[in-house]
């Protein structure tokens, strides 16, 4: 036999071997049921946790919220106590008196006390540049250490989401003021020393984090002693350290979680756990009240009729999100107000778009004064899933003779759209609890936004806005809840928005992995409540 | 030689003042505002008043000519500004990236240099035989798949499946080894066929015969046939060097490996203006000296070329 063919059958033989190890059964390396032997959980993310400082927005908010606190916390049932026990609010709504939870310290030793917290607090509104998206901070007036353990916050106008924009993520936590540089935290800090029931021990920049539990920590300590943060850009790698047992659980909306088809492979698979959170946000269209097409109020109503959103929750999102009749959730504060959804009726869509005047031509499409049915939706091209959710309304608008370009385009141009209200039709996300309605609803008076400029075109937008800007400060909670009750149905009837889904968190995680649930907002992770089965 | 060498040096300034322009030109093409992008970047909703301070802070208030000199002026001196994301120096990042990058385009020379020798000379001196085919086979198929694909599959296979490596990450010295091999696999290709196919067209060459008839050993002249035919494939790997350094964006990527092709895709995604910016200028000035180091090495191994000048 010469060398070469010797050569040959070495090689034939490798490969054969190789294709052997490919396709033996069931190996048990895939470790979904093992049960683990360290107390570490290995939470997988396509990010770094980068900066964490509580006071800024440079870090990961899911890192922030197990290492810092608040004096409140957002939870299903409303405002919780957190460092603070108990508080008082003056009858007119501007002082509020906070008794501060004693005997907590900061994991470098130093006391959390009401100089702490008018320190953090301070720093934050010092910092109104970085801070001004949030109202509370330019609502602020005087912070005050009435002694060791009272504080007191007086604020300019009875603003009523106070509590709740306390105890978001961020920036209203609070770090040790030796974490502090030069008095302050807007240029950076030193430390990340918080009261969470986690401290930051390790963090190799783009590849891990270790947070251990804090052995101090004033709450109930967390089952799981250590979370390691593993960074890893791409999702297929993700689903194969999955299932080699290198990671524990994966967690989040849209860019940290696998796709909704590679999802739903998981849940029918068995090995793993897969959970939906309660609906997060709103996933709805906006249309333009300013734009010669989607100006007409009748269109607006039969496009309502024409999307089939069935298809959409469905076909698209594969079941995980429901379908959506109303811009906010009824479980959303202020917004269960039994409004009328719209079902979907293609022939009453084509009816009303013939009552506008668009009349169908040979070519399939309506027409109008010699101009056709033809409107555009904008997309941020990050975003597969919007395409192909636009593709489907494409195909229905056809069904009723309108044309509907698709347009996706990268993410700044995207916001520079929002900007300048040129679009017909665009995407409305809403930031989901604790930050609905009031975030929400107050950004509809930014002139940046656009829901703005899509409800510019509406005849009572001036009206709109001002109800916004007097409820914020309402302090009568009937009084309230009607202010909601009106523009939340102005805006319904207005048919401005066309609400598709509520949006939700999913996990997947191995199944000796427990007690793996959501929080009210979609940007944390409750690791402190997570265990291994024994 | 030695004046040639000054030519070539004094020639690469225009080139690389060019690129500096081009790399700041070209981003600031944009009509997007870089200090709302900034801000937007953090996941920060942003109002007037924190745009305007933004653009403040960044310099974006300056005409765009001192920007550009005001930028270019601090880099030839390491400062390549902050980036947008962590407002930290740019520097930095690339200073704490470039050595993963460094190592792994290590690791993946070595396997290319080995791999591809032992292979590409296997191939010519067995030309014809099975292994020969099954070699341009594998050749064929490694160049037409994807670096993407196969670094999944290679991970599947020797990671999920035989449990050999950790799946992703920079955390044993193994972990260096399936990125590697991923890195290499589209360049092993190409040299296998360089060095085989010139092996086989100078084995034919008169001096050869010459060799043989003089009655030197097989050996040494399959060295001398191998030395002859390095040229091309030495030129073509001294312009791998800078490929293999800026092409680890999709295996990093993959590998979860913190290198310079993470950071850029990350920067590029997040629109970290001063990253992409530094990462085209130190990548560009890379390729342009690796150029004239492998010119200059050419010409000291091969006294053609020294004659030619």
């Amino acid at each position: 036999m010469t060398i070469g063919k010797r050569y040959g059958i070495i090689i034939m033989t490798f490969l054969i071997m190789l294709l052997t190890a490919c396709t033996s059964p069931n190996n048990e390396t895939n470790n979904a049921s093992i049960s683990k032997t360290t107390n570490e959980l290995v939470f997988a993310s396509t990010k770094d946790i980068r900066d964490i400082n509580p006071h800024l927005y440079a870090g990961e908010m899911a890192a922030q919220n197990i290492v810092f606190e608040s004096l409140v916390v957002n939870t299903a049932d409303g405002v919780k106590a957190a460092l603070a026990e108990s508080w008082d609010i003056s009858e007119d709504g501007k002082t509020y008196t906070f008794y501060l939870r004693h005997g907590v310290t900061f994991t470098d030793g130093e006391p959390f006390n009401s100089d702490a917290v008018k320190m953090n607090i301070d720093s934050v509104v010092g910092n109104i540049e970085k801070n001004s998206w949030l109202n509370l901070v330019a609502e602020i007036d005087e912070t005050i250490a009435l002694d060791e353990y009272t504080f007191q916050l007086t604020l300019k106008n009875a603003y009523y989401p106070t509590l709740q924009e306390l105890g978001l993520t961020r920036p209203f936590r609070f770090i040790s003021p030796k974490s502090f540089i030069n008095g302050t935290t807007a240029n950076g800090v030193n430390g990340y020393a918080g009261t969470g029931p986690y401290m930051l021990s390790e963090h190799v920049e783009n590849q891990y984090a270790i947070f251990t539990e804090n052995k101090g920590y004033w709450g109930d300590n967390p089952k799981i002693k250590s979370v390691k943060w593993k960074v890893m850009p791409d999702h297929q790698t993700i689903l194969l350290a999955l299932e080699k047992g290198e990671i524990d659980l994966l967690f989040g909306s849209d860019g940290d979680m696998i796709d909704s088809d590679a999802f739903k492979v998981l849940s029918n698979q068995g090995k793993y756990s897969t959970i939906i959170s309660h609906p997060v946000g709103s996933r709805a269209i906006v249309m333009n009240s300013k734009q010669p097409i989607t100006q007409d109020a009748k269109v607006r109503e039969a496009f309502q009729y024409a999307i089939n959103k069935e298809i959409i929750a469905d076909g698209i999102l594969n079941g995980t999100e429901q379908q959506a009749d109303t811009l906010l959730a009824e479980s959303v504060p202020y917004a269960n107000l039994g409004l009328n959804g719209y079902q979907h009726d293609q022939q009453k869509s084509n009816d009303l778009l013939a009552e506008a005047g668009w009349e169908l031509n040979k070519d399939g499409y309506r027409y109008k004064d010699n101009q056709k049915l033809d409107v555009t939706i904008y997309y941020n091209s990050d975003n597969a899933q919007e395409r192909t959710i636009s593709e489907s309304m494409q195909n229905d608008l056809k069904q009723v003779g309108a044309n509907l370009n698709i347009v996706g385009e990268e993410k700044q141009a995207y916001f520079d759209r929002q900007k300048t209200g040129e679009f017909d039709l665009m995407y409305s996300l809403s930031w989901g609890l604790p930050y609905d309605p009031q975030t929400y609803v107050s950004s509809w008076r930014v002139p940046s936004h656009a829901d703005y400029q899509a409800q510019l075109g509406l005849d009572r937008k001036e009206w709109l806005d001002q109800t916004i800007t007097n409820l914020m400060n309402e302090q009568s909670e009937n009084e309230r809840i009607q202010m909601y009750k009106d523009i939340l149905t102005y805006i319904h009837e207005e048919d401005i928005y066309l609400p598709l889904t509520f949006s939700v968190t999913k996990a997947v995680h191995i199944q000796a992995l427990k007690g793996v649930g959501f929080n009210i907002s979609q940007y944390e992770i409750p690791f402190e409540k997570m265990y291994f089965e024994q | 030689m030695g004046i040639y060498l000054i030519k070539r040096v004094l020639a690469i300034i225009p080139i690389i003042l060019c690129l500096s322009f081009l790399a700041f030109v070209l981003i600031n093409l944009r009509t997007s505002d870089p200090a709302e992008i900034a801000l937007r970047v953090n996941q920060m909703t942003p109002t007037e008043d924190m745009v305007n301070a933004m653009r403040s802070t960044l310099g974006l208030d300056q005409p765009y000519f001192v920007r550009y000199f005001s930028w270019i002026s601090k880099s030839i001196q390491g400062d390549f500004g902050e980036s947008y994301v962590t407002h930290r120096p740019v520097a930095e990042h690339i200073a704490t990236a470039l050595p993963s990058t460094l190592q792994l385009a290590a690791v993946a020379l070595l396997i290319i240099i080995v791999c591809s020798v032992v292979v590409g000379v296997l191939c010519a001196l067995y030309e014809g035989s099975v292994g020969d085919k099954l070699m341009r086979a594998f050749v064929f198929l490694s160049a037409a798949m994807p670096s993407f694909w196969i670094g999944i599959l290679l991970i599947w296979l020797f990671s999920v499946k035989l449990g050999w490596f950790d799946t992703s990450g920079m955390e044993r010295v193994s972990s260096v080894i399936l990125p590697a091999v991923t890195l290499s696999l589209g360049f092993v290709s190409t040299y296998i066929r360089l060095i085989r196919n010139n092996m086989i067209k100078n084995k034919n060459e008169n001096f050869v015969l010459y060799a043989r008839v003089r009655g030197l050993k097989e050996s040494r002249i399959t060295l001398k046939i191998f030395i002859n035919s390095m040229q091309i494939s030495m030129t073509a790997l001294g312009m791998s060097i800078p490929k293999l350094i800026a092409g680890t964006v999709v295996v990093e990527n993959i590998f979860a490996w913190p290198g310079i092709g993470r950071l850029c895709v990350s920067a590029i995604f997040n629109s970290d203006f001063p990253i992409i910016q530094a990462y085209i200028l130190i990548m560009g000035v890379m390729f342009v000296i690796c150029n004239l180091v492998v010119d200059m090495i050419n010409m000291m191994v091969d006294p053609r070329l020294r004659k030619e000048m």
